[in-house]
């Protein structure tokens, strides 16, 4: 792994440890209602600072949190086309399917690729340590899995333009 | 280790209280329900559970002389449990509020409760004799948000300057003109006849009616209302001074006496020292603020630290607080004897190696490249786990509670609970190095 890539990571990792101090909070506008504050956006004085943490102009990754809901948004490196739609595909696979990962979110927030919503539930549920970790390491490994999809797909577009040239020969 | 018990009560515990023995010990597992349990040989065993909430249960009181539980919830109800044989029986109070009660607190004298709320408002509530019902007044002077916590001030109501010993004594009422409408006043009757005679107001409008006549136990009490007054002054000379006690049962319900806006960030946990004399409370900036003087002009000290946020403090003495949070591992805070407050240290045991790993690990990557990364393991390309706080709680702390033997104003003895649904209980005795500050 490049090492600004790990630069990179553990600013996001250091960051994530002091943005995730959550707590239970209710509504102040909504009675009876206790709603992500990061998404409902009801008092601006529930809301913290985003950060926006760069590595490059396609690799970045907006951290907003408020009092009891934290939002992680990442946009993963595109260099060409086919990683674009690799991208797309992969993670729209993955967003589809957001229940089986309960911090995922299932649209992510405009301009970026992926969101994640962790909330005081999920911190009360989980350990917090473990929580940052499944971000970072998802994070390495979105990295790796798009270039293995782009390495198959080149294999297999040889592969089949070999068999479909064969009957030329 | 400064951690003497530790117990697991459940998955996770949003507030826990104990009773005056520290026998039995009541929290919420993190939804509506109360659990109360007690110590039977060494083992803990749940004798009731506490069920008439509908939503998650943000505060609990135990207090101690009377032997009453109170509890606020998000469902905006607080009910007051008593004690009836076996069983706890509930009072509904109505607090009349519109959205999440947050936390509540007992008076010292225990005959009113406090509850701070997401309505942005605090009410201080009171037991009616005679319609046998929990009475609740709200404070007019509403906060710009949720309020987050709520201590009362050590000599129960209100900040009063009284000078007790000398017959003559001044209650220094410190607000704005015309905003003391609804202040009350409980006196004892006969020395209430007596204070109606003779008591001197500097600028009252209208002298105060004795307005009601309340019977509370075998005593009789007068209520009087009081309005558009900035300073009373009571002149006694012959009343013993048990009726002046009495006459300092005071309910100051619309005086703001000062705002500190030092926080720029989001304030918990705040708390009185024991002499009443100086207000901790914390920011969500990781920054512990203490005030002295509280009054028209407080004196106001921060502290930064570099660890994460805390959540609520504790005054251990008048030089000590301990505080806890985010960072799973309470925190000492002592004031030395020019009165400047530090961060001394932490109370739990940490694993050196893990926190070690966290701050070097940059170092020894680049190290591990130099030497071709056979000495420092295999990860050394990959970006280090997370550390783990390897203390007592595993996870956030947001309650601590003292456990306070007889009337001492020192306590060196608490208990804390957390998001890891664990009761420990701390002591400071034995900890040579805070000694001092006890």
């Amino acid at each position: 792994m490049a090492n600004t890539l790990r630069l990179y990571l553990t600013c996001i990792r250091n960051t994530l440890d002091a943005a995730m101090c959550l707590q239970n909070f209710p509504c102040q506008e909504v009675e009876r209602h206790n709603k992500p504050e990061v998404e409902m956006k009801t008092s601006p004085e529930l809301l913290l600072n985003p950060i926006l943490i760069c590595r490059n102009e396609a690799e970045k990754c907006l951290i907003e949190t408020s009092i009891n809901s934290l939002r992680i948004s990442l946009k993963v490196k595109q260099a060409d086309e086919l990683e674009n739609i690799l991208t797309k595909k992969f993670l729209r696979f993955l967003s589809m399917r957001a229940e089986a990962f309960q911090v995922l979110r299932r649209k992510p927030v405009q301009g970026y690729d992926i969101s994640f919503l962790i909330t005081n539930y999920h911190c009360e549920d989980m350990q917090k340590h473990k929580l940052i970790d499944f971000i970072v390491q998802f994070m390495e490994d979105i990295d790796k899995e798009i270039s293995e999809l782009k390495m198959s797909m080149n294999t297999r577009g040889r592969l089949v333009a070999t068999e479909f040239l064969k009957q030329f020969m | 280790m400064a951690a003497i018990e530790v117990h697991q009560f459940a998955q996770c515990i949003t507030c826990h209280a104990w009773n005056s023995d520290h026998s039995m010990v009541a929290f919420c597992p993190n939804n509506n329900e109360v659990h109360i349990y007690k110590m039977f040989q060494d083992k803990w065993e749940k004798l009731h559970v506490l069920k008439k909430h509908d939503q998650i249960i943000s505060g609990i009181d135990w207090s101690a002389r009377s032997n009453r539980i109170v509890t606020v919830s998000h469902d905006r109800n607080s009910y007051v449990w008593n004690q009836e044989g076996s069983e706890w029986v509930p009072t509904l109070v109505i607090l009349r509020l519109n959205r999440a009660a947050l936390c509540v607190q007992w008076s010292p004298k225990e005959n009113k409760f406090a509850v701070g709320s997401g309505a942005k408002t605090v009410c201080i509530c009171y037991y009616e004799q005679e319609n046998n019902w929990w009475v609740s007044k709200l404070i007019r002077k509403k906060h710009d948000s949720s309020v987050t916590s709520i201590a009362w001030h050590p000599n129960n109501d209100g900040r009063m300057r009284c000078k007790l010993l000398d017959p003559t004594f001044n209650i220094d009422v410190l607000g704005e003109k015309g905003q003391t409408e609804g202040l009350w006043y409980l006196l004892p009757e006969a020395p209430g006849f007596f204070l109606q005679q003779h008591l001197q107001m500097e600028n009252a409008e209208c002298f105060p009616p004795l307005s009601e006549v309340l019977i509370q136990g075998n005593q009789k009490w007068a209520r009087l209302q009081i309005q558009n007054l900035e300073r009373i002054s009571l002149h006694f000379n012959w009343i013993s001074r048990q009726s002046i006690v009495a006459v300092m049962d005071i309910f100051l319900l619309n005086q703001q006496i000062v705002q500190l806006d030092l926080s720029f960030s989001w304030a918990f946990g705040v708390k009185w020292s024991p002499s009443g004399n100086t207000l901790a409370y914390v920011g969500h900036s990781s920054v512990i603020y203490f005030v002295d003087d509280v009054g028209p002009s407080p004196l106001a000290q921060n502290v930064a630290f570099r660890d994460l946020p805390l959540r609520d403090v504790l005054f251990v003495s008048e030089k000590m607080v301990i505080g806890v949070g985010f960072d799973c591992n309470p925190m000492v805070f002592a004031a030395d004897e020019t009165g400047i407050w530090r961060f001394i240290k932490f109370l739990g045991e940490r694993k050196t190696a893990s926190s070690g790993s966290k701050y070097g690990s940059q170092f020894s990557g680049a190290f591990g490249k130099l030497y071709g990364q056979s000495k420092y393991g295999v990860s050394n390309d990959g970006v280090e786990t997370s550390r783990t706080s390897g203390g007592v709680h595993e996870n956030c702390i947001n309650c601590i509670v003292p456990l306070r033997e007889g009337n001492t104003s020192r306590t060196t003895r608490f208990s804390t609970s957390g998001l890891d649904g664990k009761v420990v209980i701390w002591d400071v005795e034995n900890q040579e190095d805070l000694l001092d500050y006890l």
